[in-house]
C-alpha cells in the first residue's frame, strides 16, 4: 500500500475560545484572529514537514484546496505544490485537488497542473474535486445547483487538453474557447486522477467509468466512514468496475509516540484543537442544490455507525484522547501499535493509498518530527506488503520508481 | 401535466394548477414552492380564469436541465401560454416568479396585458443588501413573516406515505433549483430591461419584507415605465398570505381597470 503525506494547514495561533465563540470558521470567520507573519511561519513549518517526510518513504506529499477558513490556509493547493516540485526528490505531489468548477476558464488548471508535472519531472498526482459547500456555494459565489455539471465540464476540457495533439475549439454551456492548446503539457502521458467524495453514486458512476481512484477524505475515521466506503466497493462490485484497492484513498490521522502514554501526551491538546476550533455555519454545510436527491436519499438511507451524540461530543473536543483513537478519528500509539491499527483500517475497507494526516491543529513542530520519523521508519516499512501485489496506476510511475530505489523493493513498486 | 416541447430549448412536463374562467392569468409562484389552492388564487378566479404552472425544477415538473438562463425561463413561459392558446394574459409573479414575470414581459411584450409583480426578486441594492435568502434557516423564516409565522405555509406538497423523506426532497429540489436564479445574488441583469417593459405595472410589496427590504419595491417602480407601487402594511414576503383580503383587493381593482390606451 501507498502513504501520502498531508496535513489540514491550519492557523496555529488561534484564540483559546475560538471555536466556543465563533458562529463559523469558514466562510465567515474574522480576518482579526490571523496575523499574517504567522501564516508564513505556519506554511514554513508544512513545507519543512513535508520536505522531510520525502526523505523518509512517503509515496506522496499530498496538498488540498480550501477558501476563506483557519483550517486549511490552501487557497491554491498548487503553489506549494511548487515549492515542493523544486526541492524534494522522490515523492509524488498528490493535488487533492484543485476545485474545478471554481475557475474559469479551466484550462488555468490544466497549465498550472501541466507546469508542476515539468518542474517536478513527472510526479503530479492530479486530484480533482468539486470543492466543499462553503469553499464552492459560499466563498466562490457558484450556485450550488451548477457546480457538478460546470466540474464535469471543465474535466471533459482540460483532460482533452493536456493530451490534444492539435489546437481545438471548445463550446461548452460555460466555458467557450477558440483555441485550446495548453502549454506546457504533462511530462506524465496520462496524469493519475482522483476524484475524492462524500458518497454520491453519481461521483461513483464517473470514477468507476473512467478508472480514477475515488477518495473519501473525512476526519472522523473508520467507524463512521465504512457505510460510505463499503457503499463505493460495493456499488463498484455491481458494475464490474475494477475493484483494485489501490483506487480508494482515504484520509487518517496518526499520533505516533515511543509510549501510549507519550502519545496521549504529546498530542491530546493539539487532537482537541483540531476538533473544537473548526465548527461550521449549518447553512453554510448543507446548501440546497449542492447534493443531488438521489444523493441526499442515499445519505438519509445510509445507516449510521456512529451515534449523534458520539458526533457532537467529537466536533467540541469533548472526546478523550482514546475514545477518539477507539472511535477511529485517530490512530495512536507506538509504531507497533499504529502498525497493527492501520493494517486492519486499510485490509478491512479495501484501502491502497492511505492519506496519513502527521500534523493536527497546533501540534509542536518537533511532535510532527517524530511522528514522521516513527512512522516512516517502524511503520511504512512493516506494512508494504499489504495489496503488495496490486497493480498501482493512480500514483506516478517516476515517483514509485524513486521511492523503490531509496527505500527497499517493497517500496513503491509491486512485487514481480 | 401539460408537456410541452420546445424545440432546441427542451422538453417539459408542467403541472398547472387551473381554475375560474374569464380573461386568462398567469400567476408564478416564489422560490420556495408553488402554493397550491391557496386563499388568493382561488379568490383571484372567482371572476378569471387563473393558470398557476408548477415551474421546471420545482416539485413534480420537469425540465430544469433544459434552462441555461433566465431568458430561457421567460422563452418557456411564452411558449407555455401560447400552448394553451392565449395571445394576451395577466401576469401575476411572486418573488422569484417576480423575476420571471418581469422577464416575460419584457421577451414577449404583445403578450402581458398586465403585470403584477409582489414581493420580487432581481434586483440588488449596494446601499442596502439584501439578507441571503440561502442564510441561517432561523433568520430566514423570521425574515418572511410580518407576524407569526403560519401553522402551515401554503403549499403544494402532497405527502407520500411510502416515502419518509419526501418532503426533504421536495424541498431539497425546489431551493436547489432556485438557487440557478438567486445565488449568490438574485440579480440576472433584470435592471437593464425592466424599462423595456410595456405592460402597465402593479408593484405590491410587503412593508415588513425582511428578505427584500422596500427599497427594492421603489427601484422596480422606479425602472418601469408604467408601474405603480402599493405597499401593504402588516405583511412580510408572502402579502398575499398575511394580508390577503387587501392583496386580493388591490390586484383586482389593478386588473380590471380600465386600459388607459
Amino acid at each position: 500500500m501507498k502513504f501520502h503525506w498531508f496535513a489540514q494547514q491550519y492557523y496555529t495561533k488561534l484564540p483559546a475560545d475560538f471555536g466556543e465563540t465563533v458562529h463559523s470558521s469558514w466562510v465567515t470567520p474574522p480576518i482579526s484572529v490571523a496575523d499574517p507573519q504567522q501564516v508564513g511561519e505556519d506554511y514554513h513549518l508544512y513545507i519543512r514537514l513535508m520536505q522531510q517526510a520525502d526523505t523518509l518513504g512517503w509515496d506522496s506529499l499530498l496538498l488540498n484546496e480550501h477558501h476563506q477558513t483557519t483550517l486549511a490556509m490552501t487557497p491554491s493547493p498548487n503553489l506549494i505544490a511548487s515549492v515542493l516540485a523544486a526541492t524534494t526528490e522522490n515523492a509524488a505531489i498528490a493535488l487533492c485537488g484543485n476545485s474545478l468548477a471554481l475557475y474559469n476558464p479551466p484550462v488555468r488548471v490544466a497549465e498550472e497542473i501541466a507546469m508542476l508535472d515539468c518542474l517536478s519531472g513527472g510526479r503530479i498526482i492530479a486530484g480533482i474535486v468539486f470543492g466543499t459547500p462553503m469553499d464552492t456555494a459560499f466563498s466562490y459565489g457558484v450556485p450550488p445547483i451548477e457546480l457538478r455539471e460546470r466540474f464535469h465540464e471543465a474535466r471533459e476540457l482540460i483532460t482533452r487538453a493536456w493530451t490534444a495533439q492539435e489546437p481545438f475549439a471548445f463550446n461548452g454551456k460555460y466555458t467557450q474557447l477558440r483555441y485550446v492548446n495548453t502549454w506546457p503539457r504533462p511530462i506524465q502521458d496520462e496524469l493519475p486522477v482522483w476524484i475524492p467524495g462524500s458518497g454520491s453514486p453519481e461521483t461513483w458512476d464517473v470514477v468507476n467509468a473512467l478508472d480514477y481512484c475515488y477518495g473519501y477524505l473525512s476526519f472522523s475515521g473508520k467507524q463512521s466512514a465504512a457505510p460510505i466506503v463499503g457503499g463505493f466497493w460495493d456499488y463498484t462490485a455491481s458494475q464490474s468496475a475494477n475493484m483494485n484497492p489501490n483506487r480508494m484513498a482515504f484520509t487518517q490521522i496518526i499520533c505516533c509516540a515511543d509510549s501510549e502514554k507519550e502519545a496521549e501526551e504529546q498530542y491530546a491538546d493539539a487532537v482537541k484543537y483540531f476538533y473544537r476550533q473548526n465548527p461550521t455555519g449549518l447553512e453554510f454545510a448543507t446548501p440546497p442544490g449542492y447534493n443531488t436527491l438521489p444523493s441526499i436519499r442515499a445519505n438519509l438511507e445510509r445507516a449510521r455507525t456512529q451515534s449523534a451524540e458520539e458526533r457532537t461530543k467529537a466536533a467540541r473536543g469533548e472526546l478523550s484522547f482514546w475514545e477518539y483513537d477507539e472511535l477511529g478519528y485517530i490512530i495512536a500509539g507506538t509504531p507497533e501499535r499504529v502498525e497493527q491499527r492501520v493494517r486492519e483500517l486499510a485490509t478491512e475497507l479495501r484501502i491502497g493509498q492511505l492519506i496519513t494526516c502527521m500534523h493536527v491543529g497546533d501540534l509542536p513542530e518537533q511532535v510532527a518530527m517524530r511522528n514522521n520519523e516513527l512512522f516512516g521508519t517502524q511503520v511504512i516499512p512493516k506494512l508494504r506488503d499489504v495489496w503488495a501485489d496490486e497493480e498501482d496506476r493512480w500514483t506516478p510511475r517516476v515517483s514509485q520508481e524513486r521511492v523503490a530505489a531509496k527505500f527497499g523493493a517493497n517500496a513503491g513498486l509491486p512485487a514481480a | 401535466m401539460t408537456t410541452l416541447e420546445i424545440p432546441h430549448v427542451g422538453a417539459f412536463d408542467v403541472d398547472v394548477w387551473e381554475q375560474g374562467s374569464g380573461e386568462p392569468l398567469l400567476y408564478l409562484h416564489g422560490y420556495e414552492r408553488h402554493p397550491g389552492g391557496a386563499g388568493f388564487l382561488t379568490r383571484l378566479a372567482a371572476d378569471r380564469r387563473v393558470l398557476a404552472p408548477e415551474q421546471p425544477g420545482w416539485g413534480r415538473s420537469t425540465g430544469f436541465e433544459a434552462f441555461v438562463d433566465v431568458h430561457d425561463v421567460a422563452l418557456f413561459h411564452r411558449e407555455l401560454v401560447a400552448s394553451w392558446g392565449v395571445d394576451r394574459i395577466d401576469v401575476v409573479g411572486h418573488s422569484l416568479g417576480g423575476m420571471f414575470a418581469a422577464e416575460l414581459a419584457v421577451l414577449a411584450p404583445q403578450l402581458v396585458r398586465r403585470l403584477v409583480l409582489v414581493d420580487a426578486f432581481g434586483l440588488w441594492l449596494d446601499d442596502e443588501p439584501a439578507l441571503d435568502p440561502f442564510g441561517p434557516a432561523a433568520e430566514v423564516a423570521a425574515a418572511k413573516w410580518h407576524g407569526t409565522p403560519p401553522e402551515r405555509e401554503p403549499s403544494n406538497f402532497v405527502a407520500d406515505p411510502d416515502d419518509p423523506h419526501a418532503a426533504i426532497l421536495f424541498s431539497a429540489r425546489n431551493l436547489g433549483s432556485a438557487t440557478k436564479f438567486m445565488w449568490p445574488i438574485a440579480d440576472r441583469g433584470l435592471r437593464r430591461r425592466l424599462p423595456l417593459v410595456h405592460a402597465p405595472t402593479l408593484v405590491v410589496h410587503g412593508a415588513s419584507d425582511g428578505l427584500l427590504p422596500v427599497s427594492y419595491a421603489h427601484e422596480f417602480a422606479r425602472l418601469i415605465p408604467d408601474a405603480r407601487l402599493e405597499v401593504l402594511p402588516e405583511a412580510g414576503h408572502y402579502p398575499q398570505i398575511e394580508q390577503e383580503d387587501a392583496f386580493v383587493s388591490v390586484v383586482s381593482e389593478f386588473l380590471t381597470a380600465r386600459d388607459a390606451s
